[in-house]
């Protein structure tokens, strides 16, 4: 598949546990707006595949670094709201700090540094 | 960690799981098509792209299931689950097949629980891996020309030409324990002492008991349940006569191991005192004994028994083989370095007893051989019986397994929608060929589990058909988890076995075909199915045409002995024997003994001849010794065979007289020594003339024998003594009394009575008890049952063969009878429109059954070469019968043509009974 597609982009693969780590530090949330979220803030760069998406849910859930619960929703819905838990505050700094350190090395290979600030 | 706890519990909270899965999904969905119609998309639509955005639904809850748990344990509960439906559904099937591997496994693990008692059982000591047993093994025979003079104790064959044993002269066994203390921590020795007298509480009874060096317990580490086991200085001459019992004796005759130790016995007349009591499962050293009683091998009794009190140089004679020896392996020491150690050793002293060329070049070597399972004496009796007791379950568990498997296959074909729907819907091919092999494990565990059962049931019996009455029959198996693991490998194994084939040709389906296809017009693959299943009814003819012809083989050995020749009437002859001597009766007093009591049974109303021998003419081997006319020489290696003989012996037996006369009251002690041969010995040593009144002499090379001049008075016809195989032997057969051989001491008492023998068995003990009630009776038992004793391995492997033959026929009929249905029923069409067109009803009987035969015969040529070759394995169980005897293979091959022809015939009529139109018209 060719790396990016009109306005979306391809989700890069190990990437979307981050994205979802770091989407729940703002706070508790249920799938679908995580989803959404994801899109919204990336400008609709991102789009998150649902198939992917609650097999992944459920992978973190499984690790412990999110927990879930059956809430209410605001507009009076059951929902599965997911929470960061205290480990996966530190999963979620470990691979942010993994993510800097791979887009920095691949900033310098994709844009050498003479060709930086064009 | 946690990740195994969470998807531990997922296991047991699935439901949940998988409902909050869908609901969450749901919630989605929901949102979704919200955000969808407030974008301004009609709410059909919106729901419509929502979907979409979702992707395969199932495969995400699939997924998400993968993240919870392990997908191979879920898919086997899941594949198990369904299993259990698949086999309820069809209970017929299942019952049949789990029954029939119910038999076969359990027959298995019958036979195999005896090969574990036998093959893999350790002595029940402390450290048993650390024994081992010395042997010797010498090229050739013994006697004359090697420095094993005299032998007492059993030897064996060991390749073509060699000999094995484990006795030694006693100066070997000091020789041992004198000069191996670098690779041996105890050198022990033992020598059975068979049935003895032994009194306990003013009752005297038959007990075996066992001679015992000091070192005996000590070097086994057996620790006492009460008093004291024997010890080194027990062990020496002059020491007060103590003897050990075994813990189940001291229960029998004390009634408590604790009463045991202080009490006085008597053991032949000679007195002793129990000093202690072995723990309750200690048997001695050979499985194939348990001892009642453990006594002290220098207790000077040894002398007297043996040797009737002769001196001990006897004892000491190196060139005389009688005592075992076991030994425990010091610390780090292997086999190996003790077996280095020791030959040499042991060669130079058996070399230091020969004294002709001859003898040292056909020395005893050393062997020290494995001890941990004690002595092999009943491995070597039974190990070949049973593995081919083995060879023929695996063969009815393989033929099972192959039914299973046609079985399975027919209904694979049924399947076959079923399964082209799971290939379409994506299921992977893997997959769905462990789904059925689950089906088929779980039904071959279900039959393993009932197996179990079938195997309990199926020890006991095997116990009670191998002892077959015998006395002293000591295997007594039992399920334990080494048999219960092989159980249940095995039942993994066939479900594999028979589950493979049918799950691979099962998903070999072309999806869009079978998808398409009507239940009627199943025609396209029908050719190659069936082929399969007809290879696997052909493999069983096969298979069960080596059990029938190994089922002819046995029961025509075993008819073949039944109706040997025995040259004396076997029937209402009662047998049992005591031993006077044991009891404290001694020359010449012995002899009035026997003779009154001889008067007195004859007296017994409805017995008609009393008579008695120094041992039984069949079951217990022969007597021989050099009793020759002077100047001949024996036939090589073969002293002629003595039997002495109590009065009317010859009437008794109804052994015809051919010359001169039977023994009678002018033949006792003191008077001129007389003799009786047989036909064989006469024409083989008194060649010439009128053997009536010829001399013989018993040449004398023992000093036990008296040599006296013997008369030859009368001839006999050829008797079978000592076995039922082989040729006649020559016999000669001496007066009791007489004093030219073997002093008497057991005797064996033979009446010939009119009607059933065992009737006067009461009468017999009450003579016995009111003349001397130290003298204990035993072996009460007709001629007839002693000669099926002897027969019992023959009798055995002819019934269970022919069962298990008639078993395998009926499975492979079962087999045949269900692929001809089958394939009758897939025909129902074509049979239809050929008997419009006017085929008769013969013709389409003939159709059909051409096919049965055409299976039959191919099941004949697979089997015939593969019965051939196996039967050769038998060979040395058959009598009178060639393992490739044609008449039995033709017999055989008839039986199961006939049962194919059989089995193909209803299937066959009921295809001729179709009605044309109907058959058609459903088409």
């Amino acid at each position: 598949m060719p790396p990016t597609t009109g306005s979306s982009v391809e989700l890069l693969r190990g990437t979307l546990d981050l994205l979802i780590l770091r989407t729940l530090l703002a706070g508790p949330t249920h799938g679908h707006a995580i989803a959404k979220h994801i899109q919204r803030t990336s400008e609709d760069l991102l789009k998150v595949e649902t198939g992917s998406l609650y097999p992944a849910l459920h992978r973190l859930e499984t690790k412990s670094w999110i927990s879930a619960a059956w809430e209410i929703s605001d507009k009076g819905k059951r929902a599965r709201v997911y929470r960061l838990t205290p480990r996966g505050r530190k999963q979620l700094v470990a691979e942010q700090s993994k993510w800097e350190t791979f887009s920095h090395a691949m900033r310098l290979i994709v844009n050498p540094a003479g060709q930086e600030g064009q | 960690m946690s990740a195994f706890w969470g998807k531990l519990r997922a296991l047991f909270d699935r439901r949940r799981k998988e409902d909050d899965l869908r609901d969450e999904i749901q919630f989605h969905l929901d949102q979704e098509s919200e955000d969808l119609e407030l974008d301004g998309i009609a709410a059909g639509e919106a729901r419509q792209a929502a979907r979409r955005g979702l992707g395969n639904a199932a495969q995400v809850q699939e997924d998400a299931r993968a993240v919870w748990t392990w997908t191979g344990l879920d898919q086997l509960l899941q594949d198990g689950r369904y299993g259990v439906r698949a086999l309820a559904a069809n209970k017929t099937f299942s019952v049949l097949a789990i029954l029939s591997l119910a038999l076969g496994i359990g027959a298995n693990t019958a036979i195999y629980s005896f090969m574990d008692w036998l093959l893999v059982r350790s002595l029940p000591v402390a450290n048993p891996e650390s024994l081992v047993v010395l042997n010797w093994r010498a090229p050739g025979l013994s006697g004359r020309d090697s420095v094993m003079k005299s032998m007492s104790g059993s030897t064996w064959r060991d390749g073509d030409a060699g000999r094995m044993s484990g006795i030694f002269p006693y100066p070997a066994f000091e020789l041992m324990r004198a000069n191996s203390s670098a690779v041996f921590s105890s050198v022990f020795g033992y020598y059975p002492a068979r049935r003895v007298n032994f009194m306990a509480n003013g009752h005297a009874e038959m007990a075996a008991g066992e001679f015992v060096t000091g070192g005996y317990f000590p070097g086994l580490a057996v620790v006492p349940v009460a008093g004291r086991l024997i010890g080194p200085a027990d062990d020496r001459a002059g020491a007060p006569p103590v003897a050990v019992l075994s813990f189940a004796y001291s229960q029998k005759r004390f009634g408590d191991a604790a009463k045991a130790p202080g009490q006085s016995i008597a053991i032949n007349d000679v007195p002793f005192t129990v000093a202690g009591v072995t723990p309750p499962g200690f048997f001695g050293v050979d499985p194939a004994a348990a001892p009642d009683f453990y006594i002290p091998l220098h207790s000077g009794f040894l002398l007297q028994q043996k040797f009737g009190g002769g001196d001990s140089k006897v004892l000491l004679d190196p060139n005389y083989y009688w005592l075992e020896m076991m030994a425990r392996l010091a610390p780090g020491v292997s086999l190996a370095q003790a077996q280095t150690a020791l030959g040499p050793l042991f060669h130079r002293w058996a070399e230091s007893t020969a004294s002709r060329d001859v003898e040292r070049a056909r020395l005893p070597e050393l062997r020290i051989r494995e001890g941990a399972a004690g002595l092999d004496t009943l491995r070597r009796q039974y190990s070949k019986p049973l593995y081919v007791l083995l060879a023929m379950v695996a063969l009815i568990l393989a033929i099972s397994c192959v039914n299973i498997a046609n079985l399975l296959l027919a209904r694979a074909a049924a399947r076959r929608r079923e399964i082209a729907v799971r290939l379409s819907i994506g299921a992977g091919r893997s997959r769905v060929v462990r789904q059925l092999l689950t089906e088929s494990v779980l039904l071959s565990s279900l039959g393993g589990a009932l197996g179990v059962l079938f195997a309990i049931w199926g020890i006991r019996t095997l116990t009670v058909l191998l002892a077959n009455g015998g006395e002293d029959f000591t295997m007594n198996p039992t399920l334990n988890w080494n048999v219960m693991g092989v159980a249940a490998a095995l039942s993994i194994l066939t479900g594999v076995l028979f589950g493979l084939a049918p799950a691979i040709a099962a998903t070999r389906v072309d999806v869009v075909g079978a998808l398409k296809e009507t239940r009627a017009g199943q025609t396209g693959r029908r050719s190659r199915r069936f082929s399969s299943g007809q290879i696997l009814v052909t493999a069983q003819i096969g298979m069960s045409l080596v059990l029938l012809l190994a089922a002819g083989l046995f029961v025509r050995t075993l008819s073949n002995l039944q109706s040997v020749e025995l040259g004396f009437n076997q029937d209402s002859i009662l047998l049992f024997r005591m031993n006077a001597r044991q009891a404290g009766h001694r020359d010449p007093e012995i002899f009035a003994f026997y003779r009154g009591l001889l008067k007195q049974f004859r007296a017994i109303p409805g017995v008609d001849q009393a008579t008695l021998s120094h041992q039984p003419m069949l079951g217990e081997g022969t007597s021989s010794g050099p009793v020759l006319p002077p100047g001949k020489e024996p036939k090589p290696g073969k002293n002629p065979h003595i039997l002495l003989t109590g009065p009317d012996f010859f009437a008794a037996f109804q052994i015809p007289l051919r010359l001169g006369r039977a023994f009678d009251e002018r033949d006792r002690a003191g008077s001129p020594a007389v003799a009786i041969v047989n036909e064989t010995y006469a024409k083989t040593y008194l060649d010439g003339g009128n053997p009536i009144g010829q001399r013989i002499k018993l040449q004398q090379r023992q000093r036990l024998f008296h040599g006296r001049d013997i008369e030859v008075a009368g001839v006999v016809g050829n008797a079978r003594y000592g076995g039922l195989k082989g040729e006649h032997l020559d016999i000669v057969y001496l007066p009791f009394d007489q004093d030219t051989y073997h002093p008497v001491d057991e005797a064996t008492f033979a009446l010939r009575t009119g009607g059933d023998p065992l009737r006067h068995a009461a009468a017999v003990r009450e003579i016995v008890r009111l003349a001397d009630p130290r003298v204990p009776v035993t072996g009460i038992k007709t001629q007839t049952a002693q000669i099926d004793q002897m027969l019992n391995q023959e009798i055995l492997f002819a019934r269970l063969c022919s069962a298990f033959a008639l078993l395998a026929l009926l499975i492979a009929c079962v087999g045949l009878y269900g692929t001809m249905s089958y394939s009758v029923e897939r025909r129902t069409g074509e049979i239809g429109i050929r008997m419009a067109l006017g085929a008769r009803q013969g013709d389409v009987v003939w159709m059909v059954l051409r096919h049965a035969v055409g299976m039959g015969v191919a099941g004949l040529a697979l089997g015939l070469p593969a019965a051939f070759l196996s039967s050769r394995f038998v060979k040395s169980f058959l009598f009178g019968v060639e393992p490739a005897d044609q008449v039995t293979i033709l017999v055989c091959a008839g039986i199961l043509l006939a049962a194919v022809v059989l089995a193909g015939y209803i299937p066959a009529r009921r295809a001729s009974r179709i009605d044309p139109m109907r058959a058609v018209r459903s088409e």
